[in-house]
């Protein structure tokens, strides 16, 4: 099993509800990894505001974050090396990495966002 | 006094803002020490006072009061909490990540939610950290206004349950990285503040119809959460012999005693100790030792002179000035008690009855406005903003159009996430907003929550008014924010509400101050309630109103651009016409 690790922006929680308005894209990625965990795919979620010394001690996420800023994130690992940048992942990468048989999905992810929520 | 018998280690006073939590919470101190025992008192109010009360500067450390042996006091700063813990977060990736990241998480960090978390974390080391409380025998906690306090005691609750489920990343709790670590503090927390042999619940309470229905409210609501045993104080209760040569006086002991009666029958059924008004200000420690024992105090002799009505101007007065704008925003500010709500409803009838379309609104957890406004006026609509209604609005909404396309388990996360603490100050935050617009075209005026919670609505304006900033200021458009329109003198005018009493002005300053930060110049101030407005005959209420004319003149000469005096009213202004007296009643007769 294929270990993935999401770094988010800065935000107070994970769907983004927080924010002065919900990001719908934060809210379908959040429903997305809650149903891949319990497909049993292994995924990590990495919070700016929370963890903030994961994206440092990491070098890939570090670097992007040197070269571009918050614009970066969120960023997906997936065993240690880069997949995607700059956007949340569908359900269906979601399902492609985890090597998870493929199921009918809902709606995938709207607009990519890489603003977050605002914290409240 | 019942309370202070067999008190248990933990002593909780609450109260709406200005019933004198403060001044009881720090004479019960004062009294459990000068019977041997040693004790802390705690101050979780975000507009704390216990320092002004013992002339020594406290702060955020167990400091001992030299006046009093045995007696220590901690002031919990939630902005100072709110600092530490950023500091905690960011600190270590300070000069590692680039420097606009380590900003963009300092910003994520500094709302409202951050700062109610930071200081509650410190308010459960106090129930829970034998080591740092060991010598005490009480801890006496002076909490803040109603609302806050109960959600500060609910939050110990929702917490355990939610560390408990263990969802893991799916917290919103966010700014409490670290709050797993604590699991069993939080617990242990809860566990004392539910124990009634570790733990007392006072309540604190005015003679005053509107008061006590809210502590009766504030008494189911901690009673739901486990803190049954509970006490109440009538403070400031005017003696009824006052009553025999003064009008005025007979009309207050009359409501007095009225809202006594009627009284609901839960807190009838409480332990109950009375507190008399007395005829000087609880400042120093003199007059804390006086304020627990009803032994007669020889200032209240019967040869009391009158005293002068001060030379102010009348609420109405403001309000014709107001009204020169035609339109606009009018907020009324204070801590909770002085009257927001009254003057707000007075200034928009004020409005209404000279012919401007008014909408009135509140944003008070403790509302009593439908009571107020016991009628109706043309030109005028009246709205509230119940927190716990449009926080549950708001929910639906999420859940009906974000949540609508997810399965079961993404939609109960969602909904995890939408208890969390903030949710609240969002919810509120985004109506507010919604009827500042209103204020381009007709007169808005709101009263508002509480001290602490109205700067903490201000704050969530703030991080809305740069987050539009960063987004418009890109495309190049002309734009406003609330934010801009709230420090506009033009489009909004602050009014500063206060007693003519030592700590309602110091509490109102500290307000103006901290507007002032945010950049907002209060227009006016209102003094309400005021005996020396009255010119009573009382000599007890004589003594009272000369203790006024000090403050009063510290707010004409040192606080306010301008002032209005507003009397105390022989009867309660509910309605149309006595709120348009309130307005009009004023010290223009000198």
């Amino acid at each position: 099993m294929k270990n993935i690790q999401i770094f988010d922006p800065a935000m107070c929680c994970n769907t983004g509800v927080c924010g002065v308005e919900v990001d719908q894209s934060l809210v379908t990625f959040a429903a997305d990894v809650e149903w891949a965990k319990q497909q049993g795919a292994q995924i990590e979620r990495f919070n700016l505001s929370q963890q903030p010394m994961a994206f440092a001690e990491n070098a890939i996420v570090k670097g992007l974050l040197e070269r571009t800023g918050q614009t970066a994130l969120p960023v997906t690992l997936v065993d240690g090396q880069l997949s995607l940048a700059g956007r949340y992942p569908t359900r269906d990468d979601l399902v492609r990495w985890a090597g998870l048989a493929a199921t009918t999905s809902p709606a995938p992810a709207a607009t990519p966002c890489c603003s977050g929520g605002r914290c409240c | 006094m019942k309370f202070l018998q067999k008190v248990p280690r933990h002593l909780f006073f609450t109260g709406k803002g200005g019933v004198g939590k403060t001044s009881i919470a720090c004479a019960s101190a004062v009294e459990l020490a000068d019977a041997g025992k040693k004790v802390l008192l705690v101050s979780t109010d975000p507009a704390s006072n216990v320092g002004q009360v013992f002339g020594v500067a406290i702060g955020n450390r167990i400091t001992e009061i030299p006046s009093v042996a045995r007696l220590s006091a901690l002031e919990i700063d939630p902005q100072g909490a709110a600092q530490a813990y950023r500091d905690r977060i960011v600190g270590p990736v300070r000069g590692v990540l680039p420097e606009d990241v380590v900003k963009g998480i300092e910003e994520q960090l500094s709302g409202a939610c951050t700062t109610e978390i930071a200081a509650f974390d410190e308010f459960t080391q106090l129930l829970t950290d034998s080591a740092l409380t060991a010598g005490f025998e009480h801890i006496v906690f002076d909490t803040a206004p109603t609302g806050h306090t109960i959600r500060l005691l609910q939050l110990p609750g929702a917490w355990s349950g939610f560390l408990e489920a263990g969802k893991g990343d799916a917290s919103c709790l966010g700014p409490l990285a670290g709050l797993e670590k604590q699991r069993s503090q939080y617990k242990a927390a809860v566990l004392a503040l539910a124990d009634p042999e570790r733990t007392r619940l006072v309540l604190v309470a005015r003679a005053q119809s509107a008061t006590l229905r809210e502590a009766a409210r504030t008494h189911q609501e901690l009673a739901d959460i486990g803190l049954s045993r509970q006490y109440l104080v009538i403070n400031g209760l005017l003696p009824v012999d006052e009553g025999d040569a003064d009008e005025l006086a007979a009309a207050i002991c009359a409501r007095e005693q009225r809202a006594l009666q009627n009284m609901s029958e839960a807190l009838l059924s409480l332990p109950q100790d009375r507190i008399a008004l007395k005829p000087f200000n609880l400042v120093g420690l003199a007059s804390l030792r006086h304020l627990l024992n009803d032994a007669p105090v020889a200032a209240a002799s019967q040869s009391v002179p009158a005293v002068p009505v001060p030379n102010a101007s009348s609420l109405s007065r403001l309000v014709d000035d107001i009204a020169a704008d035609g339109h606009g925003l009018v907020m009324l500010m204070g801590k909770g008690g002085v009257g927001k709500t009254t003057l707000a409803a007075a200034v928009a009838v004020a409005l209404a009855h000279r012919g401007f379309p008014v909408h009135l609104t509140t944003s008070d957890p403790a509302a009593h406005l439908a009571q107020t406004l016991d009628g109706t006026l043309e030109h005028l609509s009246v709205s509230r903003i119940d927190p716990h209604e449009v926080t549950e609005r708001y929910r639906e909404h999420v859940l009906a159009t974000k949540g609508a396309a997810l399965d079961a388990e993404g939609r109960a996360m969602l909904e995890e996430d939408l208890r969390s603490p903030c949710t609240e100050e969002i919810a509120v935050f985004q109506s507010f907003s919604r009827i500042i617009r209103e204020a381009g075209k007709k007169f808005v005026v709101m009263d508002t929550a509480p001290t602490g919670h109205t700067l903490l609505l201000l704050d969530a304006t703030g991080a809305y008014h740069r987050d539009i900033v960063r987004q418009m200021g890109e495309t190049g458009l002309h734009f406003t924010t609330p934010m801009m329109q709230l420090q506009d003198p033009k489009q909004t005018k602050v009014l500063i509400v206060t007693l003519a009493e030592t700590t309602p002005v110091l509490e109102a300053a500290n307000l103006q101050a901290d507007l002032r930060r945010a950049g907002i110049e209060p227009w006016a101030w209102v003094i309400n309630n005021s005996l020396a407005a009255c010119a009573p005959t009382s000599p007890l209420l004589r003594e009272r109103a000369r203790n006024e004319l000090r403050e009063i003149e510290a707010v004409a000469t040192c606080h306010a651009q301008r002032y209005a005096l507003v009397p105390l009213l022989k009867t309660e202004p509910v309605g149309v016409q006595r709120l348009l007296d309130l307005a009009g009643h004023s010290s223009e007769k000198v």
